[in-house]
């Protein structure tokens, strides 16, 4: 029976770590969608994210400057997005699919010469904790800092968002621009922090992805992970506590489904593999029924271009 | 506490528009001032000059004789010039207390010490902790006044802020604005209405054309003097309609009207009960939120509702779309010109073959007959004297009476029997509201019904033969126009009962 429960643990510690790449995703992109702005650029920010952190690791051999770098990429190609659509006022979704379609292309490109080398691997802490208690030894321990990271990101932002000024500031962007513009408040610099912050998120979640994950570089290896983000904010109705039940419920299920899949159950596997993609969906719609709470959360301005009078 | 304003020779020039022409005019505190002009004049440039919104081309602001640069709202703010726009600047998914802490540099709990001495000085009745979509148009404006009264303003200006409000709330807001300025604030006062700068404001300065015409002491003027002074001729104004009704027949029935909305934005509605005889004009007022556009668009069938009946001509239309009422000969004109008339984007004419889909002139085999369809079109911009015979022209161009006239005209070319009507006049000036007025007149006494949904008293009063008001979602009885003066709509318009 302990073997059982143990193996429970091992399993919930796994879903944990498969959905790490949407919590940082979404919760990043949750913020920029918040003040307003539309950035369907999170896989393309996530997969730069992915091949710069592999191939810093590679380079420098130290990890910290991968993380690190791999953040800053997704920020320099989400301020590409912000230079955009901020300042040259083009349309967000055309700009966000651009982001994508360049991001995935550029990620190739660089990642050529980094196929098939080996990752490093990852320190992960607590082991010795996972090892000797059983069951939620597995759960609780032996994960990687930025899994803790994630896991205490979507109660962060929910804390910033309700009771911090900036948090305000950034909702009332979101609002009306053209309200808190008249009350002095900068929108497109509050938009320009908003962007960058979530592509820094985007450049993370590949960052663990290609470092920890699955310790290697693989063409197209985010595998829609960003898009799957992205619905989950929508979902989610940018509530940032959702927004992780919604990547637990995804996680959980793909992990699960797997499982069925090597049991050999006799469900056709293209069912199995869609089942993750439905189930998320179901919840997330049952647990957002309340109306009036989606339109207080909903960000009116949402991709809206903001024009400043002059 | 003396507060000195000065504006020297202001000018602000957009493409194609002068909007304010070296502008000078001077205040000072214990005095309420009026801006009075009409739609386009330049009011609004110039106080959004004056808020830091807009920048001038030239002139400059003296405050006690210092000059001052206004290049954002925050050197407003700085420099105690508090602003009322008329379009309230609310964020409306956020609560009261957030929307007035946002630009406060207080800690929360001073700052609601402060709001709620505010709220008890001046007798203002809101909760704080909802969100401000809850509120009605008068709480929001008092939201918006609390906002300026934090932040202890020298200069107060109010943009058009009756525009929304019921009579009482108009009383009210005239207590207060009036309490102010004895508390030493200098109230500037934007206004089209000629009664309120008589009955509030010491002195009245008049725009006409981006130009200040005259500054004169409100107590040497009448509103005759003055009218004649903001539209720069003599008016011609139509005299109220006489009620003539031929017919006894009944066109349109509806019963049992009710209509629950899930979007907290809408208003619901209570069984709705109404008729409307051949020939006659029924007027149905109210501030505006109070269910207008919901009945306007269960009328026109964009929401259809279950358990509702409409005759129309004996015949029960509830259940048909848009398209199939006009094939009944019912027509639409709604509110928002650009957003649900007319498609600014798109020529002229394809704007009048938009809601011709089925004529069968206009379209043959699935292709569109360019020809035919702008033949039409050249019909209706003749017919309703729009100010252009270019056919070609995006809708856009066209000015707000003139697109006015093209959305009127295109529904009334094709003879319907009913014109539903939605503020037809919204924002349009003299000429065109007089030209308005008398093609619906004119339609009435050609034997066709009309219904003119407005928040334009003087207009109801002048139109109508039945008149109605409609309050959150409920019609008061119908009552015969020449019963009716505009007290008792305003007193149902805010909720009171008459008799």
């Amino acid at each position: 029976m302990s073997f059982d429960l143990n193996f429970i643990g091992i399993l919930i510690g796994a879903i944990m770590a498969s959905s790490v790449p949407l919590i940082l995703a979404a919760s990043g992109e949750l913020i920029t969608e918040r003040s307003g702005v539309l950035n369907l650029g999170v896989e393309g920010m996530m997969i730069i994210g992915a091949i710069s952190g592999f191939a810093l690791m590679v380079v420098t051999d130290n990890l910290f400057f991968a993380v690190i770098g791999s953040m800053l990429s997704g920020l320099i190609l989400s301020l590409i997005f912000g230079l955009l659509t901020q300042s040259l006022l083009t349309n967000h979704v055309a700009t966000g699919l651009a982001l994508t379609i360049f991001g995935i292309g550029m990620s190739a490109m660089i990642g050529k010469n980094f196929v098939g080398i080996p990752g490093k691997e990852f320190p992960l802490l607590f082991l010795n904790f996972k090892e000797s208690i059983p069951f939620l030894g597995p759960i609780f321990f032996g994960h990687s800092i930025i899994l803790y990271f994630a896991f205490g990101l979507p109660f962060l932002t929910n804390y910033f968002l309700k009771k911090t000024k900036t948090g305000l500031i950034i909702r009332a962007v979101g609002d009306s621009p053209t309200s808190a513009s008249n009350q002095g408040i900068n929108v497109t610099l509050v938009r320009y922090s908003c962007i960058l912050y979530g592509g820094a998120m985007c450049g993370l979640a590949g960052a663990y992805l290609s470092l920890i994950y699955t310790p290697q570089w693989i063409e197209n290896m985010t595998g829609g992970r960003g898009w799957i983000a992205l619905a989950l904010v929508v979902f989610a109705t940018w509530s940032p506590i959702k927004v992780l039940i919604g990547a637990l419920i995804f996680g959980g299920i793909t992990i699960l489904q797997l499982h069925m899949q090597a049991v050999g159950l006799r469900i056709p596997v293209q069912l199995l593999s869609a089942l993750p993609y439905i189930m998320t969906i179901i919840v997330l719609v049952v647990i957002s029924r309340d109306s009036r709470k989606i339109k207080l959360n909903t960000p009116t301005s949402l991709g809206q271009i903001f024009y400043k009078e002059k | 506490m003396n507060t000195k304003l000065k504006v020297s020779e202001i000018s602000k020039i957009y493409p194609g528009c002068t909007a304010n022409d070296k502008v000078s005019l001077e205040f000072g505190s214990g005095k309420i001032y009026a801006l009075l002009g009409e739609n386009g004049a330049g009011k609004s440039t110039l106080v959004k000059i004056l808020s830091g919104v807009v920048k001038p081309d030239e002139g400059e602001v003296f405050l006690n004789d210092e000059s001052i640069k206004l290049n954002s709202p925050l050197d407003a703010k700085k420099n105690n010039i508090g602003m009322v726009f008329q379009h309230f600047n609310l964020f409306e998914t956020l609560s009261v207390f957030e929307n007035l802490s946002i630009d406060s540099e207080k800690k929360d709990e001073d700052l609601r010490v402060l709001v709620n001495d505010i709220l008890k000085k001046y007798n203002f009745k809101i909760d704080l902790d909802i969100p401000v979509l809850n509120l009605s148009a008068g709480q929001k404006q008092k939201v918006e006044i609390i906002r300026c009264l934090i932040r202890n303003p020298k200069v107060l200006i109010m943009d058009e802020p009756t525009s929304v409000l019921t009579e009482q709330e108009t009383d009210d807001l005239f207590t207060s604005l009036k309490q102010f300025s004895k508390d030493g604030i200098l109230i500037i006062y934007i206004t089209h209405k000629l009664k309120e700068v008589l009955s509030l404001c010491d002195e009245v300065a008049v725009m006409r054309k981006g130009k200040v015409v005259s500054v004169s002491n409100t107590i040497d003027e009448k509103i005759e003097s003055l009218a004649n002074k903001m539209v720069g001729e003599n008016l011609n104004t139509i005299k109220k309609k006489i009620n003539n009704l031929k017919s006894s027949e009944e066109i349109l029935k509806i019963s049992n009207l009710n209509f629950k909305s899930d979007d907290p934005y809408e208003t619901n509605l209570n069984n709705l009960n109404l008729s409307l005889k051949k020939g006659e004009c029924l007027g149905i007022a109210g501030i505006s939120g109070n269910g207008q556009n919901e009945l306007f668009q269960i009328l026109s069938g964009e929401i259809i509702t279950e358990g509702t009946s409409i005759m129309f001509r004996n015949k029960e239309i509830s259940k048909l779309n848009p398209r199939e009422r006009r094939e009944y000969l019912m027509a639409f004109s709604p509110e928002d010109r650009i957003s649900q008339a007319a498609v600014p984007e798109l020529k002229i004419y394809e704007n009048v073959a938009l809601n011709n889909f089925k004529s069968s002139n206009f379209f043959e085999k699935g292709l569109v007959n360019e020809k035919k369809i702008k033949e039409h079109s050249k019909k209706i911009l003749s017919n309703f004297s729009v100010n252009t015979d270019n056919v070609e022209l995006k809708s856009q161009f066209l000015s707000g009476g003139n697109l006015q006239k093209l959305i009127i005209g295109r529904e009334l070319i094709t003879s319907p029997e009913l014109l539903v009507c939605f503020n037809p006049t919204w924002g349009l000036d003299v000429g065109a509201i007089n030209y308005i007025h008398e093609t619906l007149i004119q339609i009435n006494e050609q034997g066709k019904s009309s219904i003119l949904i407005s928040t334009d008293n003087d207009e109801l009063l002048k139109l109508s033969d039945r008149i109605c008001v409609i309050y959150k979602g409920e019609l008061s009885k119908i009552m015969n126009a020449d019963t009716v003066t505009a007290e008792k709509l305003g007193i149902l318009m805010g909720g009171g009962s008459i008799d």
